[in-house]
């Protein structure tokens, strides 16, 4: 030991519960970051012992052995054996357990001790394994195992400060020397002797009929299973619109009192302008989508935490097999309905290198939440705001829902394809553990929440911030003269009037065509860029600023155009850290430029036929 | 072959447990055969199918072992060789 801060390593199999012990150990003092080199999180946090000394604790990837499977295992075993970079050996390791599953998760325990670590086992969820009928002995166990047992209920934060006094004891008592490497041991023995050591902790065994059963015969049941879980997404689509229309709301009206004020306070010179009309209107257009971006993230936190997920990964697998992907990709798939990134990064998880592939090049056509301020924008202004035959259907969300569903079955067709030609590749397969049910926890979920809501600011601070102000001084300069339209006479608008050519066979207009070219750094920067240029037009005409963005384009727009519109932003790769995050996954340009090549083609087309059939039936 | 092809994991009535008489490890590859041993797949220990495939397809399988329920798919099953419980 150094006099550093110890560092503590949590591993344990998936479903173990360990997120929510760490989260119960660090509390919201946790970072998110990468390792080097490779894109699998590393989440950090912060603890201390009794006597107030601090250490660092680190949550590695859930894995059921230090053979590993797919990549982000690959990072657990490469950490405790100390041979990730930029990441020393731990100190200690905490080895989490799920109590009422010790038959499975004590072959990777003993394969952990193997490595003469420091050491304390966490016999996790014992509430849990104690309604399911089980009486454990930790002592025996501990006996057993040689090292502390501690129980704990990470959810209800019980046995939080024995464990870490274990922990102190199991590094302050351990014989500092020979550092073990794992031997090669033969794994059906290592099962074996886990098994002979469960039986041994476990007192009694009562079989109790659980619930559970009975939820799983309905939830997965081929029929009424997927009628729940259509029903799920489409709960989930509508609440995404009807929800966060308050707090939105509420976000506009306070962006619009702090633009008055500063129009109120400052003398007219540049820097106002660059204020009001650049950050403000731009920024602001996208971060009242943030009631909307926490109500989708809140639905997939909620379905993961309770054991949900999985079973829609089962109910899906059988489509996706069809198409050749496995049931595994289901769940990358709908994170990046949240946003790509982090789905892209969730494919690490698929062991077969073509379905991973596969799975990256479609999870951009998942329809992520930089889409919904476009969407949101142009169905309020374009979609009437009615419901479906007195049903409480509202049609906005229908179309939206359209929306999300053109995005999947794109996504099937093009992954059919691409299994067929440049991912070609015998059948993925699909092993899972089924966890189980579990009620969410408002505190972890809140975590989860707040740490996509910063990501999401943060974005809105950096990225779309910037180029906004870049594009507020393009539409700036140079000053049109008197009598003449500053957008289209400033240097965006004329980048704009020559990309106009190429989109106006698709019904594309001016507006159009200046916002497509920022919102390459990312999506929702089409509708900061829109109201920006709208800012700048309106000038001092106060009845033209009192309208609103969608008010002001109703005028613009035909309805053939704003269906087009729409039809680009399902398909169209325009999102910096999406490709940036497929250049790190695949190693290297090759498969980013394939995907942004797919996509622009599909979006074209995508645009194209729904204005020409729009205008067709009379809506141009 | 074909008498034993109606013993297998594949084919057997869902909800009703079994043991595992034999599992052919070279119908799949190693790892998914060590991931087999991680959930607990052996010779010799009892599973119960639970819930086969949705309305696309036979596919998967869901089964419990222990206290555990794990997913695997129907190529796998049919390389485990099952027999009623005495």
């Amino acid at each position: 030991m150094t006099g550093a801060i110890p560092s503590i390593a949590l591993v344990g199999n998936p479903n173990a519960g360990k997120s929510s012990l760490f989260n119960a150990l660090t509390g919201a003092r946790q970072k998110i970051a990468n390792y080097p080199g490779v894109t699998v999180e590393r989440k950090a946090g912060h603890a201390s012992f009794a006597d107030g000394r601090p250490i660092s604790l680190i949550d590695l990837p859930g894995t059921y052995s230090l053979t590993p499977a797919s990549l982000d295992e690959a990072v657990t075993r490469d950490v405790v054996l100390g041979r990730q970079d930029g990441e020393k050996r731990p100190d200690a390791l905490i080895v989490v357990l799920d109590a009422a599953n010790l038959d499975n998760h004590l072959s990777f325990a003993l394969e952990l001790l193997a490595l003469n670590l420091p050491t304390v086992v966490a016999l996790n969820m014992v509430d849990l394994a104690t309604r399911d009928g089980l009486t454990l002995d930790a002592e025996r166990l501990s006996k057993e195992l040689g090292v502390p047992v501690v129980p704990t209920v990470a959810v209800r934060k019980r046995g939080m400060a024995e464990l870490l006094a274990a922990v102190d004891g199991a590094i302050r008592s351990h014989a500092a020397g020979e550092v073990a490497v794992p031997a090669k041991a033969n794994d059906a023995s290592l099962h074996q002797r886990a098994r002979t050591i469960a039986r041994t902790a476990i007192l009694s065994e009562t079989p109790v009929r659980r619930w559970t059963q009975r939820v799983d015969n309905i939830v997965l049941h081929p029929i009424a299973g997927m009628i729940i879980l259509l029903a799920l997404m489409f709960v989930m689509f509508q609440a995404v619109y009807a929800a966060a229309e308050a707090p939105a709301d509420f976000l506009e009206g306070g962006i619009g009192v702090v633009q008055q004020w500063v129009v109120a306070t400052f003398p007219d010179n540049f820097l106002r302008g660059l204020v009001v009309e650049g950050l403000l209107a731009g920024v602001g257009a996208v971060v009242v989508f943030l009631p909307q971006i926490l109500i989708l993230f809140l639905f997939i936190l909620l379905l993961e935490a309770s054991g949900y997920m999985t079973r829609a990964a089962f109910l899906m697998d059988g489509l996706m097999g069809k198409v050749g992907l496995s049931g595994r990709g289901f769940i990358p798939l709908l994170s990046s309905f949240a946003c790509a990134v982090p789905g892209i990064m969730a494919t690490r998880a698929i062991p077969d290198e073509k379905d991973r592939l596969t799975t990256i090049l479609i999870a951009p056509l998942m329809t992520c939440s930089a889409r919904l301020p476009v969407y949101a924008l142009i169905i309020a202004a374009f979609i009437p705001n009615t419901t479906i035959g007195g049903s409480p259907v509202g049609l906005q969300g229908l179309v939206l829902f359209g929306l999300y569903l053109s995005g999947i079955v794109g996504a099937l067709v093009v992954a059919y394809i691409l299994r067929r030609t440049v991912a070609k590749g015998a059948g993925a397969g699909f092993m899972m553990e089924m966890p189980r049910y579990q009620m969410p926890r408002l505190r972890d979920i809140a975590i989860g929440l707040w740490q996509r809501a910063w990501i999401f600011l943060r974005r809105a601070g950096t990225i779309i911030a910037m180029t906004t102000v870049i594009l507020w001084l393009l539409l700036t300069f140079p000053q049109a003269p008197e009598g003449e339209s500053q957008v289209e006479y400033s240097v965006a608008g004329r980048i704009a009037s020559g990309l106009e050519v190429v989109v106006k066979p698709i019904g594309f207009n001016h507006d159009i065509a200046l916002a497509l070219i920022p919102a390459m750094a990312a999506r929702e920067v089409a509708v900061s860029a829109m109201a920006t240029a709208n800012a700048i037009d309106a000038g001092d005409d106060e009845e033209a600023m009192a309208q609103s963005l969608g008010e002001r384009l109703q005028g613009k727009w035909s309805l053939a155009t704003a269906l087009a519109f729409l039809a680009w932003f399902v398909f169209a790769p325009q999102c910096i850290s999406t490709i940036a995050i497929t250049r790190r996954e695949t190693n290297g340009w090759k498969w980013p430029m394939f995907m942004v090549g797919y996509l622009f083609l599909l979006a074209y087309a995508a645009a194209g036929i729904t204005y020409w059939t729009a205008v067709a039936f009379g809506l141009g | 072959m074909t008498a034993l092809l109606e013993n297998v994991l594949d084919r057997a009535p869902l909800g009703v447990m079994v043991r595992i008489a034999r599992i052919d490890w070279t119908a799949m590859s190693e790892d998914e055969g060590r991931r087999l041993r991680e959930f607990g797949l052996m010779e010799g220990c009892e599973v119960t199918p639970l819930h086969r495939g949705s309305i696309f397809s036979r596919d998967p399988l869901a089964l419990t072992v222990g206290r555990m329920k794990v997913i695997i798919r129907a190529r796998q099953a049919a390389a485990i060789e099952i027999e009623p419980l005495a």
